[in-house]
């Protein structure tokens, strides 16, 4: 009954909605438009049958060219200009059910079949979605009123639907919020006080600068970044283990801190490695890409992980910084968006030749030198320059700070008394144990490294030429040791390009054919340091070899595979990688190649490069709607992870594009610059209350007032650290362990254990909080924090009864209330209870509390206050041990006051921004 | 209907009141009018696969202020909710269901090279000797099921439970065949099924979690927290870990310090506030909140007490063979069935150590694991017993299993004989049993060859017991999809079919 009901209310709404189409069609003279008139049909109701997976009948209605060739019947369903003779036209008229299209379905409205006719009629032109289009400079609408331009769109769309704009929000509420906004905590107090007092409209403006300076904002922002990004502290899957690579996240929080234009931020992200003479900055940011979740189980096969990693990165540019969803193309041509399944293998292999390869020890990794001892890299580095040139400068330059190119032990084959431990892990091997490694690069080598643990005396290796029995051409001994080292030996210069055979041998007795007796992560074959014959040479390379054998900690970063490596490009069929079809090249979509420069490298380069062209039609408005979307909780278009013909349509388009444009162009891509000028705009400071005249627009898509919206789980935490004075301003470092209950962290295999941090650290924002993979912080996960698998475009923001469990329970938050509490006396005017807790509202929302309001929590403080007098020993369970030491009446007074900041950091307006 | 239907219902009616009472007429109404606008996400259904145009079912209105008010399925459901019991680490069912006298005379011989050739195990390798069943089996009940000795009181339950004896995967790693059984895909990412069916159904308590897990102490299962992760649903459809240690749910529980009366004269406060707030802003979104707050200080009232299972009488705890105090799996049995009585949608329980490889005695065939068949074999005879006499058993659906099967060749690890009796992980064929839920009684459906390697007819896997568990609930599998990435996704991924032999 029901459902039947409902097919009546859609069948009347479809009516009226074709009556609409219809009218829009009689009273106009212009050409039906393929994007707005005819693509809708055909995805509605033509496509799941004639297009992407499925081409019934030989024919698919996905691109033109495919739609006007000839279907299975022998001759084409479409003839522009001919309606008359078109198949698709006359199939969509029969009776016969057999033969009438949609199949089985209920026919085409006349009213569609008609607008399909003229549609034919005048050449069955394909359009193109607006978001594939590049930005053009808008012309701002002529409205009177408003600050900004942002302002002339806005009021211009409300002016159309009858709508007028709130007022300004207080200036209470205005510091609050764009102060969560842009630095996500609260201002030192002299920067709020002197926006508060200050009474000219400059304040606004200053008070916006100032945050923007903030060194906060970076930390803010970074956790935007950070879940297109997925950054997390461990490498997910099963046995989910720890990762290195914190440094990414503060190279996010400098970048942002220093504005670094979007353009260069996402060059660096996407191919830092490969910028000429990159700096150590500049390869950490390409940890963007080693984000990647990578997987360390027993058993699992590396090239299928390394595979899945660049899928990975391919679907991250696409939907976090490209705001579209290509992850569909992997197995077929996307239905409904202009990108084959090939060109999916064509922008896969840009990612190809990267030197990880799910390795557990997540090679290639950039060392961490000290500070102190950069001087001496230098040295070398210019002494190699000095004496072989500008390419042998790099060479060295990389192999110092990288140990690359260097082959993963995990690929030896034609093994002999050896075994790739748990297929994976390393090249573990037996006395007279053989290996191969291929297609090394002998040229000039004369030198080599390995990364290598035996804790055997006694044992040699020596490395053979093309086979098993080869000639040797190295040998060297292997002293013991109970760590895993790194040795650097060398040998007579080679040439040519071999496979490596690599023997151990060991003389010293004692051991059993059966154990394993040396195990290898990585070897490297290279020229020696140039220069031999030149004065000073034997110091240069005592400091050259000592810098290899530093035992230090490493970053994962991307970097190219060597020449000799290259691994070839192929597509998966339905994207399966065990059925691999044709070969391909690294190449953008042809549908916006457009946006390319022909000098472009056909690499990670250029492929940054086409993506931060000014003619690039999405890269821009996908950072724009993000930012957006941060401020007023919903993106100008709502989908942030689809611009696509799927997404949602952009409530303010023109708005989009004219502050796209300006960032590409005006701002010189600065997000500092655009974020200013959405919040200096008047359609930001509004008011957020609803009133009557904002009419149905419950969404507020039209903006008729400002932004009210519930806070980030990051905001959360931070604010109430704010409020409760114990915020932690310290920056950068390894992740950190705030409180979190016992038994959350229970990995199989791995003895991975949440150890509490101490001191300050406890306090840190929550951008710094340790972010494991299987097992986020809870109450990150309760506010819809994301889990860090893959990029995540957006947060949906829930509201339920565990959220509310956690700010009212969880340990963290009591601490910060009884802080808060403390914090309440220390700033209220007098002692009286009343003083207090005006001051606690105070230091939350920077004004004075409501009197209805301020009597609640009175109430609420007296009934604490006498539970709190008749059981001290409650009072004294409720503080920490340092406050529970005073007298009972001040113990109980501070104690009801607990219960009242508790009960303040759990109001609406607290867990919300007004 | 039956007297369990008429608490539900109260309780339905219960939660819809409290809802209704926190809206204004003025927003109701205008919440009717407007729909969900964007949030309906559902709406964003396109065929990316394998939905043709206008069979899809109607989106699934996602309400992110009330994300788990029960909903209808698409048609009715034999079974209103699921409890789950996975014996993580794989038991063998060549001890238990499976019976295989002709294994039994292959016993110490080498396995035969048909048997290896091309085939991948996790950690035979060479020549492994044949394992002969280390149990003795009886035919029981009227449906003449074989049942092996180590399963005294589940035996008497043949005639109530429908065995699958074919079911296979492709993973044999712990945690890949875990995430294939719970979310459909053996990588991370993916909801889980207590994620879909709680996104689809919602739940019929609102002062309990709508799914929630249950792990036996020990570790987590191999795949860790994401088999009952809600991948890229809505967070709040994530499953709830109720532990048996500490707080039963998350911050359940008052600050020490803070009486309940206080609790309460608290969350009265904040609600006072926030009524006001709401005259102020208008904003519906604080009388969320308010109805949130609500629910939170009923669940800190009914969860405890819930979760509690002390109370429940003597002879309930001897029928299951409870341990008082200890994280064990007979308390998580009782406990979900209080939770699915109590109206809780998915309970998904974990039990660890089923590993059997023979290569320490704690999990040898012989030894470690008649512990583990002790510590079931109750428990889950009660389940079943308790869920009938309560008439809850037939909209109960009662899944028992792994995530693979063993190998009827003994472990023989790096070619050297394992010093106990062990089988290897075994893709090819292992059993499943169900009751409950509209599924037939006292049936066998599938069998394997003489010596239990592989299927040889009513072969299953993973995708098509997640698609018969949908349809129990109510749900065409291959129709109950959400957007993500650009396409549907379902929980069967492109697989699935529904076993129409077990149906009742």
């Amino acid at each position: 009954m029901i459902r039947l009901a409902n097919k009546k209310i859609l069948i009347a709404v479809s009516v009226l909605l074709v009556a609409g189409i219809g009218a829009a069609f009689l009273t106009s003279e212009k050409a039906v438009d393929y994007s707005t008139d005819i693509k809708p049909i055909i995805n509605k109701k033509c496509i799941s049958c004639h297009g992407g997976v499925k081409a019934k009948g030989g024919f698919s209605l996905l691109f033109r060219e495919e739609a006007l060739a000839t279907t299975e019947s022998g001759k084409p369903a479409i003839i522009p200009g001919d309606p008359d003779h078109s198949e698709m036209i006359r199939r969509l008229t029969l009776t016969d059910p057999e033969e009438r299209m949609p199949y089985k379905h209920e026919a085409l409205l006349k009213e569609e079949i008609s607008l399909l006719k003229k549609w034919v009629k005048q050449g069955a032109k394909w359009g193109d979605h607006w978001a594939y289009l590049p930005v053009k400079q808008q012309t701002i609408p002529d409205v009177s009123g408003g600050n900004n331009a942002i302002d002339a769109f806005v009021l211009e769309k409300l002016k159309a639907h009858d709508l007028s704009a709130a007022p300004r929000a207080d200036k209470a509420d205005l510091l609050r919020r764009v102060s969560l906004d842009l630095i996500g905590v609260y201002p030192d107090d002299t920067i709020a006080q002197k926006f508060l007092q200050g009474g000219d409209q400059n304040a606004y403006g200053e008070l916006v600068d100032s945050l923007l300076a903030s060194p906060r904002f970076g930390e803010r922002w970074a956790s935007v970044w950070l879940d297109i990004a997925r950054y997390a502290d461990t490498k997910g899957y099963e046995s989910d283990g720890h990762r290195n690579i914190w440094k990414y996240r503060d190279w996010v929080i400098n970048a942002l801190n220093s504005d670094m234009p979007y353009n260069q931020f996402i060059i660096e992200q996407v191919a830092g490695d490969l910028l000429p003479d990159p700096t150590e900055d500049q390869l950490i940011a390409t940890a963007f890409q080693r984000n990647a979740m990578s997987n360390d189980e027993g058993g699992t096969d590396n090239e299928e992980f390394r595979n899945s990693a660049n899928m990975d990165r391919v679907n991250t540019v696409w939907e976090g910084l490209m705001g579209t969803t290509f992850a569909c193309v992997q197995c077929h041509s996307h239905p409904y968006d202009p990108f084959r399944h090939e060109e999916y293998y064509q922008f896969l292999a840009y990612y190809n030749n990267g030197r990880d390869e799910d390795v557990p020890g997540e090679f290639p990794l950039l060392r961490q030198f000290p500070d102190s001892v950069k001087p001496e890299i230098d040295a070398v580095v210019n002494w190699t320059r000095k004496a072989g040139g500008d390419t042998e400068a790099a060479r060295v330059k990389l192999l110092l700070r990288s140990y690359q190119p260097a082959v993963n032990a995990t690929t030896a084959d034609s093994l002999q008394h050896a075994v790739i431990a748990n297929n994976n892990v390393n090249l573990s091997v037996q006395q007279n144990g053989i290996a191969r490694l291929r297609n090394i690069d002998l040229n000039n080598a004369s030198e080599g490294i390995l990364r290598f643990y035996s804790n055997k005396p006694g044992g040699q290796l020596v490395f053979r030429l093309d086979k098993a029995d080869g000639p040797a051409f190295a040998t060297m001994s292997v002293k013991p040791s109970d760590r895993a080292q790194t040795v650097v030996f060398e040998y007579p210069e080679q040439q040519g390009i071999h496979d490596v055979f690599i023997q151990y041998r060991n003389t010293g007795g004692g051991l059993k054919p059966d154990d394993f007796v040396i195990s290898f992560d990585w070897m490297a074959f290279h020229r020696g340091l140039p220069g031999k014959t030149l004065p000073g040479y034997t110091e240069i390379k005592n400091t050259y070899t000592r810098l290899l054998r530093m035992e230090l900690s490493g970053t994962p970063i991307m970097l190219e595979n060597p020449d000799n490596w290259k691994r070839k490009n192929v597509v998966f069929e339905r994207g399966n990688r065990h059925t691999p079809g044709k070969e391909v090249q690294p190449a953008v979509p042809a549908s916006l190649r457009f946006a390319q420069s022909s000098s472009a490298p056909s690499n990670r380069l250029g492929l940054a490069m086409w993506m931060t062209s000014p003619q690039h039609p999405l890269v821009s408005r996908t950072i724009v709607n993000r930012l957006w979307e941060q401020l007023f909780g919903t993106g100008i278009v709502e989908t942030l992870e689809d611009m696509g013909t799927q997404g949602l349509t952009p409530s303010h388009q023109a708005l989009l594009d004219y502050l796209s444009y300006q960032l590409m162009h005006d701002y010189q891509w600065s997000l500092k610059k655009l974020l200013r000028e959405i919040v200096l705009s008047s359609t930001y400071q509004q008011d957020s209350r609803w009133s009557e005249s904002a009419g149905d627009d419950q969404y507020n898509k039209l903006l008729a007032r400002g932004p009210r919206l519930r806070l980030s789980a990051e905001q959360l935490r931070d604010q109430a650290l704010c409020v409760s004075g114990l915020l932690s301003t310290k920056m950068y470092g390894p992740g950190v362990m705030p409180w979190q209950p016992d038994g959350i962290w229970n990995s199989p295999y791995n003895g991975a254990r949440w150890q509490q941090s101490a001191g300050e650290d406890q306090y840190r924002r929550a951008v710094y909080t340790y972010w494991k993979r299987t097992s986020p912080y809870p109450s990150m996960i309760s506010f819809d924090g994301a889990q860090r698998v893959v990029c995540a475009a957006r947060r949906i923001r829930t509201n339920t009864p565990l959220q509310a469990l956690t700010t009212l329970n969880d340990s963290a938050y009591l601490d910060m209330s009884r802080h808060y509490a403390l914090r309440m006396i220390s700033s209220a005017a007098s002692k009286d209870p009343s003083a207090r807790i005006t001051a606690g509202y105070n230091l939350l929302f920077f004004k004075s509390i409501p009197a209805e309001k301020l009597k609640t929590l009175q109430r609420l403080y007296q009934q604490s206050l006498e539970v709190y007098t008749k059981s001290p020993e409650e009072a004294a369970a409720l503080l920490s041990k340092k406050e529970a030491t005073g007298e009972p009446k001040e113990m109980a007074e501070t104690a009801a006051l607990t219960i009242v900041a508790n009960a303040l950091l759990n109001l609406d307006e607290t867990i919300t921004k007004n | 209907m039956t007297k369990q239907d008429m608490i539900n219902q109260r309780l339905l009616k219960e939660a819809a009141a409290a809802q209704m009472r926190m809206h204004t007429r003025r927003h109701f109404l205008k919440e009717s009018a407007m729909g969900l606008g964007a949030l309906a996400i559902g709406s964003l259904l396109g065929g990316c696969g394998s939905n043709a145009a206008g069979n899809a079912e109607p989106a699934i209105a996602f309400d992110p202020a009330r994300p788990l008010l029960p909903k209808s399925p698409p048609f009715a459901g034999k079974a209103r909710s699921v409890i789950y019991l996975h014996m993580a680490g794989a038991p063998s069912q060549l001890e238990l269901f499976d019976f295989k006298p002709e294994l039994m005379k292959m016993d110490g011989q080498d396995c035969p090279p048909s048997l290896l050739a091309g085939k991948q195990f996790a950690f035979i390798k060479g020549v492994p000797k044949m394992l002969g069943p280390q149990a003795k089996f009886a035919q029981h009940g009227d449906s003449r099921a074989w049942i092996s000795e180590h399963l005294p009181h589940f035996s008497t339950m043949a005639d109530d439970v429908c065995f699958l004896k074919a079911v296979t995967t492709d993973q044999f790693n712990h945690a890949p065949a875990q995430l294939l059984m719970h979310t459909g895909s053996p990588r991370l990412g993916r909801p889980s099924m207590g994620s879909w069916v709680t996104y689809g159904l919602g739940t019929e308590n609102q002062n309990l979690p709508g799914f929630v897990v249950l792990t036996s102490g020990g570790s987590f299962p191999d795949a860790g927290k994401s088999v009952w992760g809600s991948g890229f649903l809505p967070s709040v459809y994530q499953g709830v870990q109720c532990r048996s240690e500490g707080d039963p749910v998350l911050f359940i529980n008052d600050p020490k310090g803070m009486n309940r009366d206080l609790r309460k004269a608290s969350i009265d406060a904040i609600n006072e506030a926030n009524q006001q707030e709401y005259k102020n802003y208008h904003d519906p979104e604080i009388l969320s909140r308010i109805s949130q707050y609500e629910m939170a200080y009923r669940m800190q009232i009914t969860a405890p007490e819930v979760m509690n299972i002390n109370d429940e009488p003597d002879y309930i705890h001897e029928m299951y063979g409870t341990r008082k105090g200890e994280a064990c799996l007979a308390n998580n049995v009782l406990l979900a069935r209080k939770l699915v009585e109590k109206g809780v949608r998915f309970v998904q329980l974990f039990d660890w150590g089923w590993d059997a490889h023979g290569d320490h005695a704690g999990n040898s065939l012989n030894l470690g694991m008649i512990n583990k068949y002790r510590s079931v074999d109750k428990c889950m005879t009660a389940l079943l017993l308790d869920l009938k006499q309560r008439g809850l058993l037939e909209e109960t659906l009662v899944v028992w299993g792994g995530e693979f099967g063993r190998t009827p060749m003994m472990e023989n690890r790096n070619g050297v004989q394992n010093p106990f009796k062990g089988r290897d992980h075994h893709t090819e064929a292992f059993t499943i049993w169900m009751a409950g839920g509209g599924i037939k009684k006292g049936y066998t459906h599938g069998e394997t060859d003489e010596i239990g390697y592989s299927a040889v007819s009513g072969k299953v896997d993973a995708f098509d017991i997640q698609a018969t568990i949908l349809n129990q609930l109510g749900f065409n599998h291959e129709n109950f999809t959400y957007p993500f990435q650009g396409r549907p996704f379902r929980l069967t991924d492109v697989g699935g079919k529904v076993i129409r032999e077990i149906i009742a």
